[in-house]
């Protein structure tokens, strides 16, 4: 009998024993694993004891009680992939998301502490400029109109005329009497008029 | 030496592993690919294969084809009752609700019929080979249930051969693809035939072949695409011949057959325009008909079918966790493939060429010899095809088709880890299910779980089975019953039944039941339904 074949009867007969045991405990997996290692595991067991690489060495008694053996593996494997899979991912934010955008503007005016940062945390925006100055007639504006007017002032560094348009006036609608953004509004409709 | 046979619908095809490749069986025409045709002449005997196709004009009624269709098929299920209808031979009821064939005064079950085919490739391999042949592996559908699963491999038994192991079609395929490569990647099937779809998952990795998921549609094929083409034909035919042809089935079946010529020519040209004539109009008339498709009228005819196997390939994907772009090669097997569309589509989900390299008639066939090979232990090098040695579609040679890899270094025998095909459950209280064993599990594979009794002082237990995804047991495909009797009484949920489900590395499902309390351990296997009676 060769040392291939003593392996896979000396495994068969471990595993039989260990019939009630945990699925990790069958793949001989420590308590936490990565799904990476499940399948390596599985792999290794499949590359040693597989019922087709043995069945011309093997007997009939034999391959049954290594077919059975195996039959467990693959069932504690299928169990601890469901779970691995089942468990959800963490949410990948990308930056430009609705949610990303929310999230910056808590930096203008703080109504609530910022969420815990997500898992894996979202990368640095690309605008690396320092905050705006803050000016008298922003501090006037309502924080509703602040909004509209940042969204305004971003769509204009884009280059964005049409949003940014429509972002002062929506402003103007929260904030009606605020002459600073009648001013932009006016300096915006003139720069779109230029271009022509 | 072991055969390694592709058992399909309207062709078959066998090979053999050998130390220098694969090598393939020839009819006595010299041909590779092998009509899964068997007639009962009015002259006697039984005749195979090509010349059994001959007496279809003749005597088409003695002529039985599409015996794949049938075979492990529950009669009563509506999937026969329509593949019924599509044959000229007649099909009756035979025990266990299995179809039976009666021809002349013969009765012949569906894997009688099958058995036939596969005698026939028996025979040639022994004369090419000039040695006996005993073993072989036979490749089936991945969709294929457990009774069709069963009855194939009765089939085999009847033909004399021993059948190591049944295996997928587009598992197969890969396998022929993917040994002796030496390097990891994952590679989808896709196998979009007459008939039916499927697509796989597989990943490569060394000598292990691993399924990944598969999943596919039994009643969606190229048929499919033709019927429809047929449909819009019809309509024309109504508009300016003023004749339905709907109710008239020759007429339907010749504009079904023109249907299927012009989706062949517009798989090349942009465009196809003629005339259908010969049409038998009732009256008496011969009309024709003209027509004129375009290449996109076509294709939005078509996309739904379409769309729907790119779902099916979607849900695969889903189901393996895999990304798109994680998949380094997308195989394409089977006729319907080679419509434009689908490659574009294909490409699109991908974002790269799916490979049509490989002819679709013989890899199922070469990767079953391999596997084949693989189970006796003679082949230890590498007989894979490789994407740059894959076969032409086009050519036919011999010689160009028998071009095999001579690898740099020593390949272990290739391992193949296939998966559950359909999710298992049972049946319990309230009409709800429970499974067992889930769908792309890898096999062999055992599980049990203990059950109880739902009434006081029960004694006896019946245990339904079915395959399929729902919640509901009418909802899905009933399998067959174990019954548990004589079971001592005993307050309800107090009685401890184990049910163990075990898939087999041939997909075949094994019930056993036991009452684990009382002294007398009964055991009790299933019978599924359409299947040859257990032995």
């Amino acid at each position: 009998m060769s040392k291939a074949t003593t392996e896979v009867l000396l495994w068969a007969q471990r595993i039989a024993m260990r019939k009630k045991h945990k699925a990790f405990e069958l793949l001989e997996l420590p308590p936490t694993f990565t799904l990476d290692q499940a399948q390596e595991a599985f792999y290794r067991v499949a590359r040693m004891a597989h019922p087709d690489l043995h069945r011309t060495t093997l007997d009939a008694a034999e391959l049954e009680t290594v077919t059975r053996a195996y039959a467990q593996v693959a069932a504690a494997y299928q169990t601890i992939r469901t779970q691995l899979l089942k468990q959800p991912l963490p949410p990948v934010r990308k930056p430009g998301d609705s949610r990303e955008k929310r999230m910056s503007q808590h930096d203008f005016h703080d109504e609530s502490p910022t969420p815990p940062p997500v898992v894996p945390p979202p990368p640095p925006l690309t605008d690396t400029r320092p905050p705006p100055a803050v000016t008298p007639a922003l501090t006037q504006m309502s924080p509703k109109a602040l909004v509209y007017y940042r969204k305004a002032e971003l769509a204009l560094r884009r280059g964005d005329m049409p949003t940014a348009m429509m972002q002062i006036k929506m402003a103007i609608a929260a904030d009606p009497a605020s002459k600073f953004l009648r001013a932009a509004l006016l300096e915006i409709q003139q720069e779109l008029g230029q271009k022509t | 030496m072991s055969l390694g046979i592709d058992l399909g619908t309207t062709n078959s095809c066998a090979a053999i592993a050998t130390p220098t490749g694969v090598e393939f069986i020839l009819g006595a025409r010299g041909e590779r690919v092998h009509p899964s045709v068997v007639a009962f002449p009015q002259s006697g005997g039984v005749v195979v294969g090509s010349d059994a196709k001959r007496y279809r004009l003749t005597e088409p009624q003695h002529v039985i084809h599409s015996a794949k269709r049938f075979i492990g098929q529950n009669i009563r299920a509506p999937l026969a009752q329509l593949a019924m209808t599509g044959v000229r031979y007649r099909i009756v009821e035979g025990p266990n609700q299995q179809p039976i064939v009666s021809v002349r005064d013969r009765r012949l079950t569906m894997p009688e019929i099958s058995s036939h085919v596969l005698l026939h490739l028996k025979r040639a391999a022994e004369r090419q080979l000039g040695t006996e042949i005993r073993d072989a592996v036979i490749t089936v559908p991945a969709s294929f249930t457990d009774g069709q699963r069963q009855a194939t491999k009765e089939a085999g038994r009847l033909a004399g051969l021993e059948v190591m192991r049944l295996i997928n079609e587009p598992t197969a395929a890969a396998l022929a693809y993917g040994f002796g490569h030496n390097h990891n990647q994952i590679v989808c099937v896709f196998d979009f035939g007459g008939g039916t779809f499927d697509v796989s998952l597989l990943k490569l990795s060394g000598e292990v072949v691993e399924v990944l998921a598969s999943d596919g549609d039994f009643f969606l094929g190229g048929d499919d695409l033709d019927r429809t083409l047929a449909e819009s034909l019809a309509s024309a035919c109504n508009e300016q011949l003023y004749v339905d042809p709907r109710p008239h089935a020759p007429l339907m079946m010749k504009l079904t057959m023109g249907a299927e010529a012009i989706k062949c020519h517009l798989s090349e040209n942009d465009a196809a325009e003629g005339e259908i004539d010969g049409l038998d109009l009732p009256g008496g008339q011969i009309g024709k008909l003209p027509f004129q498709v375009t290449r996109r009228q076509f294709e939005d005819m078509i996309n739904g079918f379409v769309q729907r196997t790119i779902d099916v390939t979607r849900q695969v994907l889903a189901a393996a966790n895999v990304e798109p772009k994680a998949v380094s090669e997308v195989l394409c097997v089977g006729g319907s493939t080679r419509i434009p569309t689908v490659r574009r589509r294909l490409a699109e989900l991908f974002g790269r060429e799916p490979n049509i390299r490989i002819n679709p008639d013989e890899v199922v066939a070469h990767g079953a010899a391999i596997q084949a090979g693989s189970l006796t232990n003679s082949i230890m090098t590498g007989t894979g095809m490789g994407a740059a040695h894959a076969v032409s579609t086009q050519a036919h040679s011999p010689l160009v088709i028998g071009r095999t890899k001579t690898p740099t270094a020593p390949i272990k025998r290739p391992l193949l880890l296939d998966v559950n095909p359909a999710t298992l459950s049972i049946q319990t209280a309230g009409g709800f299910t429970e499974r067992l064993l889930d769908k792309n599990a890898p096999i062999p594979i055992e599980r049990s779980r203990v059950f109880t009794t739902a009434r006081d002082n029960q004694t006896r237990v019946e245990i339904d089975c079915c395959r399929g995804e729902k919640k509901r047991y009418t909802d899905n495909e009933p399998l067959g019953q174990l019954v548990l009797e004589n079971l001592p009484a005993r307050p309800r949920g107090d009685l401890k039944i184990e049910v163990s489900f075990r898939v087999d590395a041939d997909g075949i499902l094994h019930v056993r039941a036991n009452d684990q309390d009382s002294g007398s351990r009964q055991e009790v296997r299933l019978q599924v339904f359409g299947a040859p009676e257990s032995r």
